[in-house]
C-alpha cells in the first residue's frame, strides 16, 4: 500500500491543484499548497487552510520559479512534488533537478529521462517508427539542406495527389520550434523554397537550429488519446481506454472530452472503428514499454475521416481531461477510479496492483471546461467578478473547480482560464448527451465587469456541442 | 484651476512615504545590522548602477541574494523576529521612511493637474510600437495624442488587444506603468496635459524646482 | 646674460631639483636655497662686478650639486624628471635639431590631437661646398611645457591615427621618419577607434613600414610609447625611462590598493626600480641600441650642447639604417667602417651625405631587417629548458615542413590546379550532350508506361519508415566537458535578472546543459577553457606543442618566483598561453590560446614567444591560425619592458603571416584588455567576440583615475565593440564551432589552400 510518511509539495494552482490534494487526503498523504499574491482567493488555497496540517500553505513569488518551490518543499519538509499540468510538468531539467539534487524529492511524474525522450517531438517520432507506429508522413530528422527539403516537399505533394486528396497541403515547421511557433503551411510546390527559407531563417535566429521537419498537413480528423498508467520502473503498464478531443476552440483548446473515444455501436462510421481504438491503444502500449514508461501519460493521436490514425505526441504528464477517463473505468468492476490517486500512489513506488484484464469500462462520460470567455468573438477571454456559481448536485456528475461558490471570485488574468471542468457520465450516448443538457441548462454562472457588462461564457457553446459528440 | 501652493502645504505637511520593504521571494532571512534610525541610500551614481544600501540577504537554494534599499530614507521598523528564519515571498521584514524627491512631490501634484487615462482592465500595457520607439528616444513628451488614436496594447491571459486613447488632445506629460507590470482597471496609464494647462503645469514645474527641498 | 636673468635661471635650477628629488637630499636642496639667500641679501649692498663674481660663485656651486645628485639618481627620480614642466620637449627639438620644419595639422590647441605633433622637417648637411636638404617625417608626443591642452602626451585615439596617417604619407614620399616618444601612456577611451583599436593599427603599420624609422623614447609609457616606437633603431635618452606601467601604477597593483588608495613612496620607489624602466636598464635588455647622454639632471630646453649631441644621433642612426640595407659604393662603405670605429664626438656627421631614400629591394630589405631585428628580443627573457638537440630536431622539422609546404601547396597545387580544371570542363561539356538524351528517354518512358506502383510503394516507404540519420553529429547539448562549478547543488542569479527578470539558475543546469547561457536573455556566465577545448575542436584532435616553454621573473621581482611557481602548481600550465594543433570539422588549425586561469592571462616574455612560434608554425603549414582568448588582463607587468616588447614582436609575427596570405581569427571571451588589444590581437582583421565578454584598453578604474570621468555601465561590453568598429561580430557560446566552421569557409587568404 501508499507509503503515508510522504508529504507532497503540490506545485500547482487551480483546478488541478485542488484535485491532487484531495487525492493525498484520499491516500493519507500529507501535503503542502504554494500560491502567489494574484491567488490568494484561489479554493485551492483555501483547502489548503481547511485540510492542510502544519506548514501546508506557503505564498511564493511565481510558480515559475522552481527555486521558490524547492525552498518550500525543504521548509515544510515534503518529499515529493506533483507538478499538476502547465507549469513544471513536462519540464524534465525540473524533474531531473528535483531527483538529483542533495536533499532529494520525488517527482510524481515520470522519471526525467522518460520526459526527455518523449518532450522530444523528433526522437518520439523516430521511437514510433522504429517500432511501426504509424506516425505523419514526412520527414523524421531536421533537414538542413535546401535541396533535400525541396526533395521531401515534393515527393509529399505527389503522394498526397496519389492517396487522392484534393487540396495537398506540407507543413513546415522548426525542428527545434514547439507550441506553434515557427510552422507555415504551402499549399503550392512552387512556393515551397521560399516558405522554407523564412522558417529555416526564423528557426536559426530564435532557436539557433537551421533545421526543419517537412510533414503532411492533416486536414478533417478526429482528436483522439490514449490513458496510460504505470507503475516505477515499467513493468507494468496498462491503459485506461481512449478519448476523444475533437471538439475545441478557435485557437485549438479543447473544451470538450469524451470517453471512450468513438460509439461504433450508435454511430457510422467509414471505418471499423473498434478496430482502430484497439490500434491505439496497442500502438501506444508498445511505444509505453519500449521506453519502459513509469507513470501516467497520453498518447496522442489524430484519426483521418478514412480511419487512418497517426502518433503526433506523447504527453508526460496528468492531463485535465483524465477524470472523464475514470469515470467510465472499473477496477476489479469497481467504480470511483481516480487516475491522479494512482499517479501519486506509484509515483510514490507502490506496486500497480492489478492487471489490465482487471480493468472493464462502462457507459460514456463527458467533460465540459467551463470557461469564461465569448465564443463567438474568437474565445476572447472574460474578466472580472463571479457573483453566482451554482449548479444542483446528480450522482451522474462531478464538479472539480477552485472557484468559491459562496463568495464572489476576481478571475486573475495570470493563468489559463478555466474555471471548472463538469464530468457527467451516462450508459450510452443518449443518456449521456440528455444529462449533459441538463446539466448545462441548471449550470448558474454569474458576474459582472468594470464596466458592469455580465459574464460572458460557453456555457451555449459547449450545449450547442453536446449533440454532435463523437461524430465525424 | 490648481492650487500649487496649497498642495505643497498639503504635502510638506506630511513629507514623507512609508516604504514597505517585502521579501521578494522565499528563503532563510539575514539582517545587515540596520537599525531603526539608520539611514539608507537608494541605487545612485551618473547611472544609477551602484546599488543602494545593503538592508537583508535572503537566502534560498544556497544561493545568498542582497536585498537594497530602492530610495533614500530612514529604517522605521526591522522584523527582527524574522532573523535567521524562513521567510514566505511577500513578507514584509522591514519598513522605510523615505523624504519625498521633488520627482514625487512633482508626479503627486502632476496627477492632480494632469488629464489621468485610466486602465480600463486589469492587464499588461504597452505602447504600440511605433509610439514605443519614440518614447524612447526623446521622452514621451514627443507623443502627441488626441481622441480615438490607437496608443497602447492591452496584454492579458496570452491575448493582446489595440486599445485607443480617449480624451483631451493633448502631450503625454506622465507614464504611470512599467514593462510587464500588471495594471488594474481604473489605476491611470499615463497623464495628458492638454494645451490650455500647459501654463499652469509648467508653473508647478518651475515652483516644486524651486521651493521642495529635498532633505540631505 | 645679464645679471637678473641669471639668478632667474638658477631659481628655476634650484625648484627643479627641489622638485625632481621631491623631499631627498634636502641638505643639498638648503645648502643652494641657502647660498641663494645670501646672495639676495648682499645683492643691494654689491658692485656690479662683485654681483658677476657671486653668481658665478653660485653657478659654480649649482653645477657641483647637480654634478653630485646626478649620481644618486633613483629610477623614480628620472620618472619625475622626465615629467618636469622644465623637461625638454618635441618642440624644442624640432627647433634645435632640425634645420626647417612645419608643424602638421596643429597651431598650439587647435589640433584634432594637440598630445601628438606632426611635423614634416629637413636637416641640412654640407659635403664639400654642396648643401643637401634631407627631409624626414617627425612624429611625437608633445608634452608642452605644463601646457594643459597638451594632455601630458596622453594621445587620444585619433592622434594616433594621425600619426599613422603620415606614416603612410612618408612611406609614399620614401622619407626616413623620426619618432619622439614623450609619453605617460594613451589615453584609455573607447571610441571610434577606441584606443587599444588604433594602437593595435599602428603598430601593425610600422611592422610593415618600407621606410626607414627611428626612435627616440624619453618618457615611454607602454602601449602609447608603442604606438610610435617600433623601429629600425631605437634611442633611448640617459634620463628618460620606458616602463610597461607607471611606478604609481605597478605600485598600487602591487599593494592591492583599491581605488583612491594612494601607494607609499617608498613603495613606489621600489616598484620603480625593479620594473627596471632606466635607458641604461633597457640597453642592458637589448630593447634600445644606444643611450644618448643627457646633461646633469636631464636636458632642458637651455641645454644647447645636448641638442647637437641629438642631431648626431638622428644622423648617424638614420645613415646607419640607410646603409645597413643599401648595395653601396666601397668608399663610402670604408668610410662607414672606419666611422664605426672611432668614438662619437670625434666624427661630425653633417659633413657627409648619405641619400635616405631607398630603392625597391631596400625597402624590402629593410622591412626583414626590422623583423629580425625584433624576432631576436627578449628571448633569454622565457625560460626554455629543452636541451639543444631538441631544439636541432625542432629546427630541421621546421626546415622540412618549409620545403614540403613550398612543394605541396606552392608547386603541386598549381599544377593539379591546371589539370582538374580541364577535367571540369571536359566534364560538363559531355554532361549537356547525356542530359538532353537522357531527359528524352525519361519523357517517352512516362508516358508509356505512367507512374509506376513500384515507385509509389518506394514514395511512401520514405515519408513514413523510419530514415537513416546519425544521431551522435546532430544532437546539441551533449558537451563533452563537464564543469566543476555543475557538481554543486545550488541555484545562481543571472546579472541581468533584475532587468530582465530572469529566474535563479540551477548550476548544474548552468553550468551544464546550458553551456553557463542564461536561457531567458543570453547571458554568457565564463566557462573554464577547458570547455573550449572539449567542446569545439573535434575529438581528441588536439596536439599541443613548445609545451616546455615557461614563464619566468626575468627582472628578480621580489616575491614573483613564488607567485609564478603557485600560478603553474594550480594550472598545471607552464604560461598563461597554450598553443596547439587541433581540427574543427577536420580542418585542421593552429590555435593560440591565452587563459584567464593562469596570471590573469597575462603575456609576457614566454607567451610572446610561443605565441609567434605559433604564428610562424600556421605559416609553415599553411593553416588558419586562430587566437583564443580565454580572457587576458594585459601585459605581465612584472616582467617589465620584458613584457611591453611582445606587443611589437607578435604583431609582426602575426603581420607576417598574414602577409604570406594567412587566415588570423581572434575570439575574444571573458574579459580581454590593454597590451595584447592594442597589439598582436586588435590587429586581426576578423575579431570576433562571445558574448558578455569584455573588450578594451584600460579597465573602468584605470579610466578614472587617468581620465577623471566614470564610464557607463557595459563600457566594454562586446556589442559596444562591434559598434565602434573593433570586432567584426558576436558569436553565442554554444555555436563556436558552428561559427568558426563557416569563418574557415568565408574568410581567409591565398595562404589557405585547405578549402
Amino acid at each position: 500500500m501508499t507509503n503515508t510518511a510522504h508529504k507532497v509539495l503540490v506545485a500547482n494552482r487551480g483546478e488541478i491543484a485542488v484535485r491532487i490534494v484531495q487525492a493525498c487526503r484520499k491516500l493519507g498523504l500529507d501535503f503542502v499548497c504554494v500560491y502567489t499574491a494574484e491567488d490568494a482567493g484561489s479554493g485551492h488555497v483555501r483547502l489548503a487552510k481547511e485540510l492542510g496540517g502544519p506548514k501546508s500553505l506557503y505564498r511564493v513569488a511565481s510558480y515559475h520559479d522552481a527555486n521558490e518551490l524547492l525552498s518550500v518543499a525543504d521548509d515544510a519538509e515534503a518529499t515529493a512534488i506533483h507538478p499538476g499540468y502547465g507549469f513544471f510538468a513536462e519540464d524534465y531539467r525540473f524533474a531531473r533537478r528535483v531527483s538529483q539534487r542533495d536533499r532529494k524529492l520525488i517527482f510524481i511524474g515520470p522519471s526525467w529521462r522518460v520526459i526527455r525522450e518523449l518532450g522530444d517531438k523528433i526522437n518520439t517520432k523516430r521511437l514510433a517508427r522504429s517500432l511501426d507506429v504509424p506516425t505523419v508522413p514526412g520527414s523524421d530528422r531536421p533537414i538542413y539542406d535546401e535541396m533535400e527539403a525541396e526533395k521531401v516537399a515534393r515527393t509529399l505533394f505527389e503522394f498526397q495527389v496519389d492517396n487522392g486528396i484534393k487540396n495537398p497541403l506540407v507543413l513546415v515547421k522548426a525542428s527545434a520550434g514547439g507550441g506553434g511557433m515557427g510552422i507555415e503551411e504551402v499549399h503550392d510546390p512552387d512556393l515551397f523554397r521560399s516558405v522554407y527559407r523564412r522558417v529555416r531563417n526564423y528557426a536559426a535566429r530564435q532557436f539557433k537550429d537551421e533545421g526543419v521537419l517537412i510533414e503532411q498537413r492533416i486536414r478533417d480528423f478526429n482528436h483522439l488519446e490514449v490513458q496510460i498508467v504505470a507503475e516505477r520502473g515499467g513493468a507494468n503498464i496498462v491503459h485506461f481506454g481512449t478519448r476523444n478531443c475533437s471538439i475545441q476552440s478557435t485557437g485549438l483548446q479543447k473544451r470538450v472530452e469524451i470517453a471512450p473515444g468513438f460509439d461504433p455501436s450508435s454511430i457510422a462510421y467509414d471505418f471499423d472503428a473498434d478496430q482502430l481504438l484497439a490500434d491505439i491503444t496497442r500502438h501506444s502500449l508498445a511505444l509505453a514499454r519500449r521506453v519502459k514508461y513509469d507513470n501516467v501519460g497520453t498518447w496522442e493521436w489524430i484519426v483521418t475521416r478514412d480511419g487512418k490514425p497517426y502518433l503526433m505526441e506523447v504527453n508526460t504528464r496528468i492531463q485535465v481531461e483524465n477524470g472523464v477517463s475514470a469515470a467510465i473505468s472499473r477496477i476489479k468492476g469497481k467504480s470511483g477510479v481516480d487516475i491522479i490517486a494512482e499517479q501519486i500512489r506509484l509515483g510514490l513506488g507502490a506496486p500497480l496492483g492489478y492487471t489490465q484484464d482487471d480493468i472493464t469500462f462502462e457507459g460514456m462520460g463527458i467533460e465540459y471546461r467551463i470557461i469564461a470567455e465569448d465564443p463567438d468573438n474568437r474565445f476572447t477571454p472574460w474578466v472580472g467578478l463571479i457573483d453566482s456559481f451554482s449548479w444542483p448536485e446528480q450522482p451522474w456528475l462531478s464538479m472539480h473547480t477552485h472557484v468559491p461558490t459562496d463568495e464572489p471570485y476576481d478571475i486573475p488574468t495570470e493563468f489559463d482560464p478555466n474555471l471548472a471542468l463538469g464530468i457527467v457520465w451516462g450508459k450510452d450516448i443518449s443518456e449521456v448527451r440528455e444529462r449533459g443538457i441538463s446539466f448545462l441548462d441548471a449550470l448558474v454562472l454569474e458576474g459582472h465587469d468594470k464596466s458592469g457588462s455580465p459574464l460572458k461564457s460557453n456555457i451555449d457553446f459547449l450545449r450547442k456541442k453536446t449533440n454532435r459528440i463523437l461524430l465525424f | 484651476m490648481l492650487d500649487v501652493s496649497k498642495l505643497l502645504e498639503e504635502i510638506q505637511a506630511s513629507p514623507y512615504a512609508e516604504i514597505s520593504v517585502n521579501a521578494p521571494h522565499s528563503g532563510t532571512l539575514t539582517f545587515n545590522g540596520l537599525v531603526p534610525s539608520s539611514r539608507v541610500v537608494g541605487p545612485f551614481g551618473d547611472w544609477k548602477e551602484k546599488k543602494g544600501t545593503l538592508l537583508a540577504t535572503i537566502e534560498r537554494e544556497r544561493n545568498k541574494k542582497p536585498l537594497h534599499a530602492t530610495e533614500k530614507g530612514e529604517v522605521m521598523l526591522v522584523h527582527e523576529e524574522l532573523a535567521g528564519t524562513f521567510v514566505q515571498a511577500g513578507t514584509e521584514i522591514m519598513r522605510l521612511r523615505h523624504y519625498l524627491s521633488r520627482e514625487e512631490v512633482l508626479s503627486i501634484i502632476l496627477k492632480k493637474a494632469l488629464h489621468l487615462f485610466n486602465a480600463p482592465e486589469r492587464a499588461k500595457y504597452y505602447f504600440i510600437p511605433a509610439v514605443e520607439v519614440k518614447v524612447k528616444v526623446s521622452g514621451p513628451k514627443a507623443i502627441s495624442v488626441h481622441d480615438g488614436m490607437e496608443l497602447f496594447i492591452m496584454s492579458r491571459m496570452k491575448r493582446e488587444a489595440p486599445l485607443s486613447y480617449t480624451g483631451p488632445e493633448g502631450v503625454i506629460y506622465a507614464v504611470y506603468f512599467s514593462h510587464n507590470q500588471n495594471m488594474d482597471a481604473g489605476q491611470p496609464l499615463i497623464g495628458v496635459c492638454p494645451p490650455n494647462l500647459v501654463g499652469a503645469v509648467e508653473d508647478a514645474v518651475m515652483r516644486v524646482q524651486t521651493e521642495w527641498r529635498e532633505e540631505e | 646674460m645679464d645679471i637678473e636673468k641669471k639668478i632667474q635661471h638658477l631659481t628655476e635650477r634650484l625648484t627643479y631639483i627641489r622638485d625632481i628629488f621631491a623631499g631627498k637630499h634636502n641638505e643639498n636642496v638648503r645648502l643652494l636655497e641657502t647660498k641663494m639667500e645670501d646672495y639676495r641679501q648682499r645683492e643691494a649692498s654689491l658692485s656690479s662686478q662683485d654681483r658677476a663674481a657671486a653668481v658665478a660663485t653660485l653657478e659654480d656651486l649649482f653645477g657641483f650639486v647637480e654634478q653630485k645628485l646626478e649620481n644618486d639618481l633613483t629610477p623614480m627620480d628620472k620618472v619625475r624628471i622626465v615629467r618636469h614642466p622644465q623637461r625638454i620637449c618635441l618642440r624644442d627639438i624640432l627647433e634645435n635639431v632640425y634645420d626647417n620644419y612645419t608643424e602638421i595639422g596643429s597651431k598650439d590647441e587647435h589640433s584634432i590631437d594637440p598630445s601628438m605633433v606632426i611635423a614634416r622637417a629637413y636637416i641640412t648637411r654640407r659635403q664639400g661646398k654642396k648643401t643637401f636638404n634631407q627631409s624626414v617625417m617627425v612624429i611625437g608626443q608633445e608634452k608642452g611645457h605644463g601646457e594643459e591642452f597638451r594632455n601630458g602626451g596622453s594621445v587620444k585615439p585619433w592622434g594616433n591615427a594621425k600619426a599613422q596617417q603620415y606614416m603612410q604619407v612618408a612611406e609614399i614620399e620614401n622619407i626616413p621618419i623620426h619618432t619622439y616618444i614623450f609619453t605617460p601612456g594613451s589615453y584609455p577611451i573607447e571610441d571610434s577607434p577606441g584606443a587599444g583599436q588604433q594602437i593595435a593599427k599602428n603598430i601593425y603599420e610600422l611592422s610593415g613600414l618600407r621606410v626607414p624609422v627611428v626612435a627616440v623614447i624619453s618618457e615611454g609609457g607602454s602601449g602609447g610609447a608603442e604606438a610610435i616606437g617600433l623601429a629600425d633603431r631605437r634611442l633611448m635618452l640617459s634620463h628618460g625611462y620606458y616602463s610597461v606601467i607607471s611606478p604609481e601604477g605597478a605600485a598600487a597593483i602591487e599593494g592591492r590598493l583599491r581605488d583612491g588608495e594612494r601607494a607609499s613612496q617608498e613603495l613606489i620607489e621600489r616598484c620603480a626600480s625593479q620594473l627596471k624602466i632606466t635607458a641604461q636598464d633597457n640597453l642592458r635588455m637589448g630593447y634600445v641600441d644606444r643611450v644618448i647622454q643627457e646633461p646633469e639632471l636631464g636636458a632642458r630646453p637651455y641645454h644647447f650642447d645636448f641638442f647637437r649631441t641629438l642631431r648626431q644621433e638622428m644622423l648617424r642612426a638614420t645613415d646607419e639604417v640607410v646603409l645597413g640595407v643599401k648595395g653601396w659604393g666601397p668608399f663610402r662603405a670604408l668610410a662607414l667602417r672606419s666611422r664605426k670605429k672611432k668614438a662619437t664626438g670625434n666624427f661630425d656627421f653633417d659633413s657627409v651625405h648619405i641619400r635616405w631614400s631607398l630603392s625597391s629591394s631596400a625597402r624590402d630589405h629593410l622591412v626583414e631587417k626590422r623583423h629580425k631585428k625584433f624576432r631576436q628580443l627578449s628571448r633569454y627573457a622565457a625560460v626554455d629548458p629543452r636541451p639543444w638537440t631538441s631544439h636541432f630536431a625542432d629546427w630541421l622539422k621546421q626546415a622540412l615542413w618549409d620545403g614540403y609546404s613550398h612543394f605541396k601547396y606552392d608547386f603541386f597545387r598549381r599544377h593539379t590546379k591546371n589539370v582538374s580544371h580541364a577535367l571540369e570542363d571536359i566534364d560538363a561539356e559531355v554532361r549537356v550532350v547525356t542530359n538532353s538524351m537522357v531527359h528524352f528517354w525519361r519523357k517517352l518512358g512516362a508516358k508509356l508506361f505512367g507512374r509506376s506502383r513500384r515507385k509509389n510503394a518506394e514514395t511512401e516507404r520514405q515519408l513514413t519508415k523510419l530514415s537513416e540519420w546519425d544521431e551522435q553529429s546532430a544532437r546539441d547539448a551533449n558537451w563533452t566537458y563537464t564543469s566543476p562549478r555543475a557538481k554543486e547543488d545550488r541555484a545562481i542569479t543571472c546579472p541581468n535578472a533584475e532587468v530582465q527578470g530572469c529566474l535563479d539558475l540551477w548550476a548544474p543546469d548552468l553550468f551544464g546543459e546550458f553551456a553557463g547561457v542564461c536561457p531567458n536573455c543570453g547571458h554568457h556566465f565564463p566557462m573554464e577553457y577547458q570547455w573550449y577545448l572539449n567542446n569545439v575542436f573535434d575529438q581528441s584532435s588536439i596536439v599541443e606543442f613548445n609545451s616546455d616553454i615557461e614563464a619566468g621573473n626575468p627582472l628578480s621581482v621580489d616575491g614573483f618566483d613564488l607567485k609564478i611557481e603557485q600560478a603553474k602548481k594550480a594550472t598545471g600550465q607552464k604560461s598563461s598561453c597554450m598553443t596547439f594543433e587541433a581540427s574543427i570539422n577536420d580542418t585542421k588549425v593552429v590555435v593560440a590560446m591565452l587563459m584567464a586561469s593562469f596570471r590573469g592571462g597575462t603575456v609576457g616574455a614566454a607567451e610572446g614567444e610561443k605565441f609567434i612560434m605559433a604564428a610562424e608554425r600556421a605559416g609553415k603549414k599553411r593553416y588558419p591560425f586562430l587566437a583564443y582568448v580565454h580572457g587576458t588582463a594585459g601585459i605581465r607587468i612584472q616582467e617589465g619592458t620584458n613584457g611591453v616588447i611582445q606587443m611589437p614582436r607578435c604583431t609582426m609575427a602575426v603581420r607576417r603571416y598574414i602577409d604570406d596570405g594567412g587566415l588570423y581569427l581572434v575570439v575574444y571571451d571573458t574579459n580581454s584588455y590593454a597590451g595584447p588589444i592594442a597589439s598582436f590581437l586588435g590587429c586581426s582583421p576578423y575579431q570576433f567576440g562571445i558574448r558578455s565578454a569584455n573588450v578594451g584598453f584600460a579597465g573602468p578604474g584605470v579610466i578614472a583615475e587617468t581620465t577623471g570621468m566614470a564610464m557607463p555601465p557595459h563600457y566594454h561590453n562586446v556589442y559596444k565593440a562591434l559598434a565602434r568598429g573593433h570586432i567584426q561580430g558576436i558569436w553565442d557560446r554554444r555555436e563556436i564551432r558552428f561559427n568558426l566552421t563557416q569563418a574557415l569557409l568565408t574568410m581567409g587568404g591565398r595562404n589557405l589552400y585547405y578549402r
